[in-house]
């Protein structure tokens, strides 16, 4: 059987524990009271009894048991509250003096010893000690409690009520504290359960009370909202896929259907699906090469990278390639600037860069690469005098497949400044395309490690 | 040549069968990594392809244990993870070179047939003068001539020259040359290896009846032997 679901919160829980607590703290403080207090008052009564029975053993010393028979007698008669009890007997039972009519039930044997028991005639509780007295007489003395037994009723009665009290007060909170929690936990699982049927658009409501609810709803907001443009994203890459390999795929099918048909293929068709082919893999490994760079799945295998030889590299790399397009490509990197990351990836942010310049740039241009450190920042800008990009698509060329109109006549996969923004972005850098008047320029911006001191010149021999 | 090839994709594995057979290789093919630990310890060949990913031993495992026995056969990793830090774990644990899915044949071949033959002439001794025909590399002296007449070359071109001379006769990728002359392991988007073939080309060939460095299409570029 299920409990309902209040009673399965934490919060009850907590409270039904702190209830038990708490009703054993109330209950330890009532026993203590009850024994502390009946024990004072016995102690007292037992005392009375006491100092009686010396009196009357006295006067049974000194009188013997008529006088003493006597001295009861006279005891009871002035004893107008009938608060003292006395029977005296002889050897065989029978009562010489005193008011207690009959052997009460129980007595007879404890010899030394206190006895509770109730006078039958008037019901009253009374507290005995039996005492042989003399050849074969025996004398009880008692006193009545009935307010001992008044009290230890009051006692036991202010205890149960007590623990009873606390018991229903904290369960009385528990209900309260699990209602409320549980109303805005609702809210929070209402709003997971609706995202989880479809809508991504919903948000747990906020509260304003800047408590520890709202600071959950909150986390969960910012999740969602992070969930949410990621999954945007993902659709847009999904979108671009489909879009720019649809195209490629369709011709490459195309092909080989035509392919396929002729009675005898030709070795170079054959060669042209794969190289088509070939195109379409190099795109969804960019893609991937991105997805695997954005993940930080680098970042492990980060080390101190000079940049002056990458730069030195690609500008070789790239110079034969510049030169038959007429396009002047140099390189100005006079210092080391060391930076924290990966070689690979860096060397490929530059090959991009200057990939790009280079094939935008018209002949008789210029593609300038330079590598500076200017503070604790290193520089790298690849500057050519190209067409440029407006303002207003700069921001837009970053994301992945972005291509301008014109760029579609040139063979790229829109995928390369999407690299680099990627990889910038991992080494906690930044990228920043400018007007280079006429033409682009391109900065990359990444922490440089701090340099090595100069070093000191050798302090001079103190004089001694 | 003789090849084992240690893949649990079937596809995979009778592509590249296919094609090694087609080459003119001999290959065996075992599906996991215990068979293919068992037959490179008992059968002699001349390269290894391991796939990295593998039921029961893992590619890396088979690789480390062979070369604890001192095997040394060449190896050629396979992997669908292309990223530095797996080539660079690969390459530790032993392997001699690293191939990422999906791949060229063409690309595969070349590999395979640059490792056997490294792997023969390194009990050679090393030598310092590279031939080709009638063109000859001194690494000492780092002098091109061909046909006795020097030929003036920049420090790349020359880079470029010697992997081309190491691996005579063979074909070799894009990609193989921008690893050996230039150390990068990423594709280059255009055709800036091919910028720099066509003006070595023009150095070592023009003026000459005889071409040595020719186009492979589809493939790379080889220098005749």
């Amino acid at each position: 059987m299920r409990l309902p679901r209040l009673f399965r919160t934490n919060v009850f829980r907590l409270t039904l524990a702190y209830m038990a607590l708490f009703a054993l703290s109330v209950g330890a403080l009532s026993a203590f009271i009850y024994w502390a207090t009946l024990g004072y008052l016995d102690t007292q009564t037992n005392a009375i009894i006491e100092a009686e029975i010396n009196g009357l053993y006295e006067q049974f010393e000194r009188r013997s048991i008529r006088g003493l028979g006597a001295v009861i007698e006279e005891r009871v008669a002035r004893d107008t509250e009938g608060r003292s009890y006395y029977l005296l007997t002889d050897s065989i039972g029978r009562p010489l003096a005193g008011n207690v009519t009959a052997w009460p039930i129980g007595v007879g044997d404890a010899r030394g010893q206190w006895v509770d028991f109730v006078q039958s005639d008037s019901d009253t509780p009374v507290r005995a000690m039996l005492l042989p007295i003399g050849p074969g007489f025996q004398l009880l003395v008692g006193r009545d409690i009935r307010e001992l037994t008044a009290i230890r009723q009051l006692l036991r009665r202010a205890s149960f009520y007590g623990i009873t009290l606390t018991l229903a007060l904290a369960l009385l909170g528990g209900v309260a504290l699990a209602l409320s929690a549980e109303r805005r936990l609702a809210e929070i699982n209402r709003t997971t359960r609706q995202i989880m049927a479809g809508d991504l658009s919903r948000r747990a409501p906020l509260k304003g009370s800047d408590d520890e609810h709202d600071e959950l709803a909150q986390h969960i907001n910012a999740m969602l909202d992070q969930i949410e443009s990621l999954l945007e994203g993902m659709r847009h890459v999904g979108d671009s896929v489909a879009h720019d390999l649809r195209g490629p795929i369709t011709r490459l099918r195309n092909r080989l259907e035509t392919v396929a048909a002729a009675e005898h293929p030709s070795r170079d068709d054959l060669g042209d699906c794969v190289a088509q082919l070939d195109q379409v893999l190099a795109t969804f490994n960019a893609l991937l090469r991105i997805a695997r760079v954005e993940s930080g799945a680098y970042r492990s295998a980060f080390t101190t990278v000079d940049l002056k030889p990458i730069v030195r590299d690609v500008c070789e790399l790239y110079q034969a390639a510049a030169e038959e397009r007429q396009v002047a490509l140099s390189a100005q990197a006079h210092e080391s600037v060391e930076v924290y990351g990966d070689r690979e990836l860096l060397a490929q942010v530059l090959t991009n860069l200057v990939d790009n310049a280079v094939k935008y740039t018209p002949p008789g241009g210029a593609v300038r690469i330079e590598l500076a450190r200017s503070g604790d920042r290193a520089r790298l800008s690849v500057a050519d005098s190209g067409p440029g990009i407006p303002a207003e698509d700069r921001s837009r060329v970053l994301q992945r497949f972005a291509r301008l109109d014109r760029a579609r006549s040139q063979p790229g996969n829109g995928l390369g400044l999407a690299l680099v923004n990627a990889v910038t972005l991992q080494h906690h850098g930044r990228l920043t395309l400018g007007d280079n008047a006429p033409g682009l320029v391109v900065t990359v911006e990444l922490p440089a490690l701090t340099l090595p001191l100069p070093r000191a010149a050798p302090p001079s021999a103190a004089p001694p | 040549m003789r090849i084992l090839v240690i893949e649990d994709d079937k596809d995979v594995a009778s592509f590249i069968r296919n094609g090694l057979v087609q080459a003119g290789c001999n290959v065996d093919h075992a599906a996991n990594g215990r068979d293919g630990l068992f037959l490179a310890t008992t059968e002699g060949y001349d390269a290894l392809v391991v796939d990295r990913m593998l039921p029961g031993i893992d590619g890396l495992t088979v690789i480390r244990t062979l070369r604890a026995s001192s095997n040394t056969t060449p190896v050629l990793i396979l992997s669908a993870l292309g990223e530095v830090d797996d080539r660079v774990k690969g390459l530790k644990a032993g392997g001699d070179d690293y191939l990422v899915k999906p791949f060229a044949f063409s690309e595969l071949l070349a590999r395979l047939e640059a490792l056997a033959r490294r792997a023969k002439s390194a009990v050679e001794a090393p030598a310092t003068v590279l031939r080709a025909a009638d063109l000859e590399l001194d690494l000492l002296r780092r002098e091109v001539r061909r046909a006795g007449k020097p030929i003036d070359l920049q420090p790349r071109e020359f880079q470029l020259l010697e992997f081309l001379l190491r691996h005579a006769g063979q074909v070799v990728t894009r990609t193989m040359l921008l690893e050996g002359v230039w150390d990068y392991h990423f594709d280059p988007q255009t055709n800036v290896i091919d910028v720099h073939i066509s003006r070595l080309r023009s150095k070592i060939d023009k003026g000459f009846d005889r071409p040595l460095l020719h186009t492979v299409r589809g493939a790379g570029y080889r220098l005749d032997g």
